[in-house]
């Protein structure tokens, strides 16, 4: 009886109702998006991060992984003490440059990776195979599409070039062998990877026995805090950064993303638990003499704060279900807008659905229907009966 | 290309590399960024090692350069720069390229031309000149450089117009009770003989005062919030960047628009009053659905 | 107490502010009222006889002086105690009939029986005989503005015995309907009591009046005179 009564009152208003719950709705979704705004990025750059397996990752002393076009010099050193080490299990060193290839009397730039086929953790081969001589490549399917070269082609490539000379600088002929999802990278950018000795070789001095980031994989089992920390004792000159390190610096980075989620989902919270407050109050005041009634035919104070909350409650839930799709849909949209952040890796997204997101979203919702609740409810059950009575008749 | 320095300052509260003995030549000076002398309680006058290798300082025969901390400078309000943190250094070309080992080499130039118009043929030539080069106006640079600013722009406008749509089914809904409210008052007066026009304009005045008082309240709350944000965010990013703004064309947007609404749910709303009948606004009939199964005779 | 008092009202004053002025609407009423009668208290508006319908049904609390209900001393209960009680014990009917718009003809009459925890089965069984009871069998799934007064209020007086009380209290329960809607409904009331149900009503309607065993003049909050109506 008690939910048929709500039920009932609520469908008495039926357009005010509605709005109401189109009102929550829309609250509903932006507070679903934000909470998946404040979770989703965090979530997504630690899948990314994990992708390959790879837990811990060297750069440059004071820099992140590929934040500068710094390297780290005696790169083979390092790896032979890392590898020297019994819990570290694979270790990827990688640098970064630019590939010039001239395709059709034109030049295209492309990103380039130098890694080593075998464990590397920046790309997965779609097509192909992995390069397995030092004049091999793979590229990304933007590279290919845009210089027109398929697997099996030959392109000539160089690393750099000279003015004085006004000639290419390290140069070599290089054959497509695969097409590679680069993990890491922008959408639409140009990529390539070549070994990592060839693309040392192409940058000359500058890049000899160097490396602009080094992955490494901890053995099963392995304490990948322990074995950080034994890095970082045996390799003072470089910066160990664990995935833990660089959530944070990302955190860091885009907590403008975090707050803004934070003070948006508070502000959606608020305008739902406003307008059904509003709405259930002016309901009350309404129905004071039925209120007053219900009391005076015998139904307990509790029975009817639990009607009147159960109204609010409600409102805040059908709305929030209503704002689940909505949510979702403008989550998407956001996150196309968001993810064209320049650089930004194809992988990474902002709003990532989680179902544990919809439970916060709708369990905040719910308790903001409970909070919109007690206050009408607690007037409508405080009323003096009698007094209330008389003041409806006057009216 | 942006190479790491490290910086060793010759400060023995820092607890990095103490250099005692004197510099053997006179030593050129490096203007840096507010953030790191903050950070590092640097002043102007201090002596401090560059260095490109860590631990490199001081070292003889590495790359290391002592050198007089002579001026410090303020970030640019750039957008693009908003979320980095990293230090900066700003230091004589010759001996950047010393330090890091560069030998002749630069990055990019910036080419002055006369005249505006001046500048697209000075790319052509330079494009055509110099093998390798690629010339961009700055104007294009700039466009680049902002994209991220762009994008953040975008997310904010969406945001926006999410906010607008709740905004307006908020108010809405609340005009639609604050009229449905007065239905006792509008159905005596038009037992009174007060025309439904009369009426209408009546609630739309109420509905436009509400509206009105509404935005100013709400520019006074925006002007707060963001006085507060960007005192929060200046702080996080320590950047003179303002990052909420509330200009005459946004005040006017929300004031406009909290009217129209307004106005519109004011008229929605009177509208279904005066269309139902003034007795049944009394009894509250109009509210009752009809009957499950056929009235029998009272 | 006799047994054959249900309700017994003593030395009864209530006294509230209205702004600044202490306004005394009931001071110092003694009322006994046995089992099966059918009181009518009159007097001129603002008397204090509605205040007292209230004081005896156990929805105001009275200054002063002390409400027995089948024994049970209403008048210091707590809220809770006191709505229990009102549930089991004491219907009521109001001029304005006051049934919930929201719900049917029979959903009006069920909710008291909900709230006492009757089962769903029993209770619409209970509700369709009261509806046949008062007349109104046919128009049980209309809600209350699809009914005339006279049905609304044949309604709030099914719903006053859902639950089986002893004491039925009415105030103005013709003061809203025409002359012969109020004769039906005095008809109905009489049936009420003559089928067992102990009677209070408050009226200004000298046929209703005419149509109960005693009658009670209130004056200024004072019980003026107090007969019966041997002919009844």
């Amino acid at each position: 009886m008690l939910f048929r009564l709500a039920w009932a009152t609520l469908s008495r208003h039926r357009s005010r109702t509605l709005l109401a719950v189109l009102g929550v709705a829309v609250s509903a979704a932006m507070l679903l998006d934000m909470v998946m705004l404040s979770s989703g990025m965090r979530a997504s750059f630690r899948e990314l991060l994990l992708t390959r397996g790879f837990q811990l990752r060297l750069a440059p002393k004071g820099t992140l992984p590929f934040d500068t076009d710094a390297t780290i010099p005696k790169v083979s050193e390092a790896l032979r003490t890392l590898r020297a080490m019994p819990d570290v299990a694979t270790v990827s060193p990688v640098l970064g440059g630019q590939l010039h290839v001239e395709v059709a009397g034109r030049v295209i730039t492309a990103a380039t990776i130098g890694a080593d086929p075998l464990v590397q953790g920046d790309y997965e081969v779609v097509t192909g195979r992995a390069p397995a001589a030092p004049n091999e490549l793979v590229a990304s399917d933007d590279f290919l599409r845009v210089s027109g070269l398929h697997v099996g082609d030959t392109l000539s490539a160089a690393a750099g070039y000279d003015p004085q000379l006004r000639s290419f600088a390290g140069r070599r002929t290089l054959t497509v062998v695969g097409r590679a999802h680069f993990l890491y990278m922008a959408a639409g950018q140009l990529v390539v990877s070549v070994p990592l000795a060839t693309l040392q070789d192409m940058q000359g001095s500058r890049a000899r026995d160097r490396a602009s980031l080094v992955m490494i994989k901890a053995r099963d089992g392995a304490s990948v805090e322990s074995v950080l920390q034994r890095i970082k004792s045996a390799l003072p000159s470089v910066s160990a950064v664990s995935i833990e390190t660089a959530m944070l610096q990302v955190d860091k980075r885009l907590s403008y993303f975090r707050q803004l989620a934070f003070i948006l989902g508070a502000v959606s919270l608020a305008v739902g638990f406003l307008l059904v407050t509003t709405l259930v109050t002016v309901s009350v005041n309404e129905r004071l003499g039925e209120i007053v009634v219900m009391r005076a035919i015998g139904v307990v104070r509790g029975r009817i704060v639990l009607q009147i909350v159960l109204e609010s409650v409600a409102i805040m839930v059908v709305g929030a279900l209503c704002g689940l799709g909505l949510g979702l849909a403008t989550a998407r949209y956001l996150d196309s807008i968001l993810s064209s952040f320049p650089g930004l890796p194809a992988a990474m997204h902002f709003f990532v659905f989680e179902p544990r997101d919809a439970w916060t979203a709708l369990g905040l919702l719910t308790g903001a229907g409970i909070l919109a609740g007690i206050y009408p409810s607690w007037r409508g059950a405080s009323l003096p009966i009698a007094v209330t009575m008389r003041e409806e008749a006057v009216a | 290309m942006i190479p790491a320095l490290l910086v060793a300052a010759l400060i023995p509260s820092i607890g990095q590399t103490i250099d005692s003995t004197p510099p053997h030549r006179s030593p050129r000076t490096v203007a840096i960024d507010e953030r790191l002398a903050a950070d590092t309680r640097l002043r102007l006058g201090d002596y401090v090692i560059l260095s490109s290798a860590p631990g490199a300082a001081g070292l003889v025969g590495a790359a290391s350069d002592t050198v007089i901390v002579s001026a410090f400078v303020k970030r640019r309000a750039d957008p693009s720069e908003v979320a980095r943190a990293e230090y900066r250094v700003r230091m004589h070309l010759d001996q950047l390229q010393t330090l890091i080992g560069y030998g002749d080499r630069v990055d990019r130039f910036a080419v002055g031309t006369p005249t505006l118009a001046a500048a697209d043929s000075a790319i052509r030539q330079i494009n055509a000149a110099a093998f390798g080069f690629q010339g961009f106006r700055s104007r294009d640079i700039a466009v680049q450089t902002s994209r991220t600013f762009a994008v953040v722009s975008r997310f904010h406008r969406a945001i926006g117009v999410i906010t607008i749509v709740a905004s307006a089914i908020f108010l809405l809904c609340i005009m639609l009770l604050k009229v449905d409210e007065r239905r006792r008052d509008v159905a005596a007066l038009r037992l009174l003989g007060i025309s439904s026009r009369s009426i209408i304009r009546g609630v739309m005045v109420e509905a436009a005062l509400v509206a009105g008082v509404g935005s100013v309240v709400g520019v006074a709350l925006g002007w707060i919030a963001a006085q507060i944000i960007n005192w929060h965010y200046r702080g996080v990013y320590r950047t003179p960047l303002a990052f909420a703004l509330v200009t005459p064309g946004i005040v006017l947007l929300a004031v406009s628009l909290s009217l129209a609404l307004g106005l519109i749910a004011g008229f929605l709303a009177a509208q279904r009053l005066v269309r139902t009948p003034p007795l049944a606004l009394l009894t509250g009939r109009r509210e009752q659905s009809a009957p499950r199964e056929p009235a029998a005779t009272a | 107490m006799s047994d054959a008092i249900v309700l017994a009202a003593s030395d009864l004053r209530r006294e509230y502010h209205m702004g600044e002025e202490l306004v005394h609407a009931v001071r110092g009423v003694t009322l006994e009222v046995t089992r099966g009668d059918y009181v009518a208290i009159v007097g001129p508006s603002g008397c204090g006889k509605s205040t007292m319908l209230n004081l005896l049904g156990g929805i105001d609390r009275p200054s002063g002086g002390t409400v027995t209900i089948n024994g049970s001393r209403i008048d210091g209960m707590r809220d809770a105690e006191a709505t229990r009680f009102r549930l089991h014990n004491i219907g009521f009917v109001f001029q304005r009939f006051y049934l919930m718009p929201a719900l049917t003809a029979i959903e009006n009459v069920e909710l008291p029986m909900a709230e006492a925890k009757m089962n769903a089965e029993d209770r619409v069984h209970r509700a369709r005989e009261l509806l046949a009871y008062v007349g109104l069998g046919a128009r049980r799934d209309h809600r209350p503005a699809q009914l005339s007064g006279g049905e609304q209020q044949r309604v709030a007086i099914a719903r006053a015995l859902a639950n089986r009380p002893q004491i039925l209290l009415a105030d103005e329960p013709t003061g809203e309907l025409d002359a012969k809607t109020g004769a039906d409904m005095i008809a109905l009331l009489a049936q009420v009591n003559r089928d067992g149900t102990t009677i209070i009503v408050v009226t200004h309607d000298e046929d209703l009046a005419g149509a109960a065993k005693r009658v009670v003049h209130m004056r200024d909050g004072v019980v003026v005179d107090d007969h019966r109506q041997d002919s009844r």
